[in-house]
């Protein structure tokens, strides 16, 4: 072959292997860090909440499952938030406004986060609604749940247990 | 001459082929689980009209001596 032809076939090959490895998180790795803008108006950085442990719950009005735990979710916030626990909702809607206006009647205190370019749900290669994460004390990714059915709300409560001993 | 033609010829077959198959490359799901909302959009519809469907579905059910089964609601995000 040629060298010309060579190149040419080259180039037909890679024309037609566009696959793009995307880096996501795995438990084990390290938490892709982000900052996002929060509900109560200020900014809340994942890096700033090393030494705690952080449960983030990927989350939409949309998704029926969601809605279900969030006040599940809250109660976990408020039982475990003084063992050095933070849970953090990161809603995934491009318009923030349903999420408002629905968490008006939600008794949630912890912070809403708001990722309207899904860049932190990409980052952490989301592949369930909800997704549930779970970052310990030294920012790793321990554990990822996906869905959420009527029960769940016990193995958070036990992971975030196994966490917060360490 | 001729030779070049049909280098040239076969030049651009090969990369139309090779674009073409980029299509099959990574055809993963368009639509990331987080981004289901967009199923939703009204866009998303093919039936925007609702007069003109409910008129066309009442002449569909007359002409097959049957009614329902015709399809379900929304898109799949589970929010309907």
């Amino acid at each position: 072959m040629d060298p010309a032809r060579r190149l040419l076939l080259a180039c037909c090959l890679s024309l037609s292997v566009p696959g793009v490895a995307v880096a996501v998180a795995t438990p084990g790795s390290a938490a892709p860090d982000f900052s996002l803008a929060a509900r109560d108006g200020g900014k809340v950085r994942l890096a700033d909440l090393k030494g705690q442990v952080v449960m983030i719950n990927f989350w939409a009005t949309w998704c029926g499952p969601c809605r279900q735990e969030m006040p599940l979710l809250a109660q976990l916030n408020t039982k475990y938030e003084p063992l050095g626990f933070t849970l953090l909702g990161v809603n995934v809607e491009p318009d923030s406004a349903a999420a408002v206006t629905w968490l008006k009647g939600m008794p949630v205190t912890f912070p809403i986060l708001f990722d309207t370019d899904s860049t932190v749900a990409g980052s952490f290669g989301v592949e369930g609604m909800p997704s549930t994460v779970f970052v310990d004390r030294k920012g790793q990714v321990r554990y990822i749940h996906q869905g959420y059915k009527p029960g769940d709300e016990a193995r958070y409560a036990d992971m975030i247990r196994s966490l917060v001993k360490e | 001459m001729r030779q070049s033609i049909r280098a040239a010829i076969r030049l651009v077959l090969l990369l139309g082929l090779a674009a073409g198959a980029t299509g099959c490359a990574s055809v993963e799901p368009w639509v990331k689980p987080y981004e289901r909302q967009y199923f939703a959009d009204i866009v998303m519809s093919a039936e925007r009209d609702p007069v003109a469907v409910s008129y066309l579905n009442h002449v569909f059910e007359a002409r097959e001596g049957a009614r329902g089964a015709t399809g379900s609601h929304g898109g799949g995000c589970g929010c309907n």
